[in-house]
């Protein structure tokens, strides 16, 4: 039944989940928040980096989290490459290629759920870690150890990029990029390779991400999709491209999905993401954080 | 440093659409040229063409920096910003989201520029004095006689030889529009600036103004040697003081 205990567990534990899918949202602020690109590969990309530190795990004992760091390299070309593509078939040809652009995301996410079954199969896939299966007491609540990783390095993630994309040269053409690209080229700015290297750094956020989506909880191959309304939720609501904005609408969705699931159980919760998504967009399309231009 | 733009015989235009024939012109160290039209004529195309935003069809851009030729027709627009050309467009064109501080910043986006970032800026706020008390303002918020002034100071961050400015006084009002062209003559005055302006406030532009051009339909139809020569010419005095305009 309902008790105040239980909503303050729910509140506990929706915070850290909800610094869990700040991080795991991150990269698609960046990509879809401020590049505009219609990113629905994104969960994809993240459970590929779940399953790219599986295999490092599995097979070399490497940790998780170390191993999230070891692919962010290998993920930062990867959106390199990724971005390149889609400028060269689609984004070149103009203003109608965005819908054909969902269907190239679409399509790239096909192909890596296809891919990871047949690399690793359909099973569920778990590391092992000293502090996956861990718990801390705080009185009568138990804090799962991997949620609180999950909240350290999102909080660390958050305040990184909100630092490089206001402080440095780079940081700043990206938030300008899709502002007025022809300005930016008075600037000397090159908007396509401006925008290819914010992809490329939305997409390395992935290989940490991946980590903690693993750490988390078990991975399989078509669990992107539960994370397509999660992550383009938060991104909405956080008020296209805001770092900090983020992180806060992430918690929000975090405390909304744990009270729910408290309150109702667990086959709610991942209809929240979608009804919040919709409230945003017919209440307040800006997002909470964002100024209507 | 001696700096000169030549342009000779430029086509440019945007697939159908002929929006420059045979356009040569010239501008020369020091001086403040105008380039004197009504709306669709083709002056915002010539200036993207000297920036490298619009590539022309034919012809040749000849920027001569000490005795040495560059042909912008073959440059990016990066490398022109870093041989010294900076471009106020039409509209202001700032980054509405971004801060009047970070706005700056990104005009000394370049390599080259940002090892003169403290001074440029220094220079920024000594010349538009208004703007230091904005800094942390967001560009998009700020007046429309703030906004000119942080689009021209933005050029200026990236240490330029050749100001291209289009149409500084649109949408501004007369007071605005005189305070706005001033500086512009102090700017060349006081830095050494060669300015190339895109204009259709005849008498305002004249005031600063050393010599100009009219362009009509994409095609340079006066080019007068000096302000007075300007004011004599048959067809000024029918585009502009005749009152056709
Ligand atoms: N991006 C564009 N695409 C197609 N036509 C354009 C474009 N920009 C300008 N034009 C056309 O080119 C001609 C010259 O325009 P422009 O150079 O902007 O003139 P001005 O700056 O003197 O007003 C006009 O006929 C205009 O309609
Ligand atoms: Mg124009």
């Amino acid at each position: 039944m309902f008790s105040f205990e239980l909503l303050l567990d729910a509140v506990v534990i929706g915070v850290l989940l909800g610094c869990f899918y700040a991080a795991v949202s991150l990269g698609l602020s960046i990509s879809f928040g401020l590049l505009d690109v219609p990113h629905v590969a994104h969960p994809a990309f993240l459970v590929l980096a779940s399953y790219a530190v599986y295999f490092l795990n599995e097979h070399y004992g490497v940790d998780p989290l170390l191993a999230g760091l070891l692919i962010t390299p290998l993920f930062f070309l990867f959106g390199l490459v990724a971005y390149r593509l889609y400028y060269e078939t689609f984004e070149k040809r103009g203003s109608d290629a965005g819908v054909r652009g969902i269907a190239f995301f679409f399509g790239i996410a096909f192909i890596i759920e296809v891919l990871i079954i047949l690399l690793f199969g359909v099973d569920q896939r778990s590391v092992t870690a000293d502090y996956v299966g861990k718990a801390w007491r705080l009185g009568d609540m138990r804090i799962p150890f991997r949620l609180v990783v999950a909240f350290v390095v999102a909080a660390a993630l958050t305040i990184l990029l909100t630092l490089y994309l206001s402080r440095t040269f780079m940081g700043r053409a990206i938030r300008a990029v899709a502002q007025d690209q022809e300005a930016l080229r008075l600037m000397g700015a090159n908007p396509i390779r401006i925008k290819q290297w914010a992809f490329g750094i939305a997409t390395a956020v992935l290989g940490i991400a991946g980590a903690l989506l693993i750490i988390v909880a078990p991975v399989e191959p078509t669990l992107d999709r539960t994370y397509i309304g999660r992550t383009f939720c938060v991104v909405v609501m956080a008020g296209l491209g805001s770092m900090s904005g983020t992180l806060v609408a992430a918690i929000i969705l975090g405390v909304a999905e744990a009270i729910v699931l408290t309150l109702f159980g667990a086959s709610w919760a991942p209809a929240i993401s979608f009804a919040m998504l919709l409230g945003v967009l017919a209440v307040r399309p800006q997002g909470l954080f964002g100024r209507r231009s | 440093m001696a700096l000169s733009l030549a342009i000779r015989d430029l086509d440019a235009g945007y697939g159908a659409v002929k929006a420059l024939r045979g356009v040569s012109l010239h501008v020369e160290s020091g001086e403040t040229v105008a380039l004197l039209g009504t709306n669709g004529n083709g002056k915002s195309t010539l200036m993207k063409c000297v920036a490298g935003l619009v590539r022309p069809e034919r012809g040749s851009l000849i920027l001569t920096i000490d005795g040495t030729a560059h042909d912008l027709a073959k440059l990016s627009a990066e490398a022109i910003v870093d041989l010294g050309v900076a471009m106020v467009p039409e509209g202001r064109r700032l980054f509405p989201k971004l801060t009047v501080l970070e706005n700056l910043m990104l005009g000394a986006f370049r390599k080259a520029a940002r090892q003169n970032i403290d001074r440029n800026l220094a220079l920024a706020f000594e010349t538009f004095p208004a703007l230091k008390g904005l800094q942390k303002q967001l560009a998009g918020t700020m007046s429309g006689g703030q906004q000119q002034m942080l689009a021209i100071a933005r050029a200026l961050m990236s240490s330029p030889r050749l100001l291209l400015i289009d149409e500084p006084s649109v949408g501004l009002s007369p007071l605005l529009v005189s305070q706005t062209i001033s500086k512009i003559g102090e700017l060349n005055h006081n830095l050494g600036l060669t300015v190339l302006m895109a204009e259709q406030n005849f008498n305002q532009t004249i005031r600063i103004a050393d010599r100009g051009y009219i362009i009509v339909h994409g095609e340079i139809v006066v080019a007068a040697d000096s302000v007075d020569e300007l004011k004599g010419n048959d067809i000024v005095k029918r585009l502009y003081l005749g009152g056709i305009v």
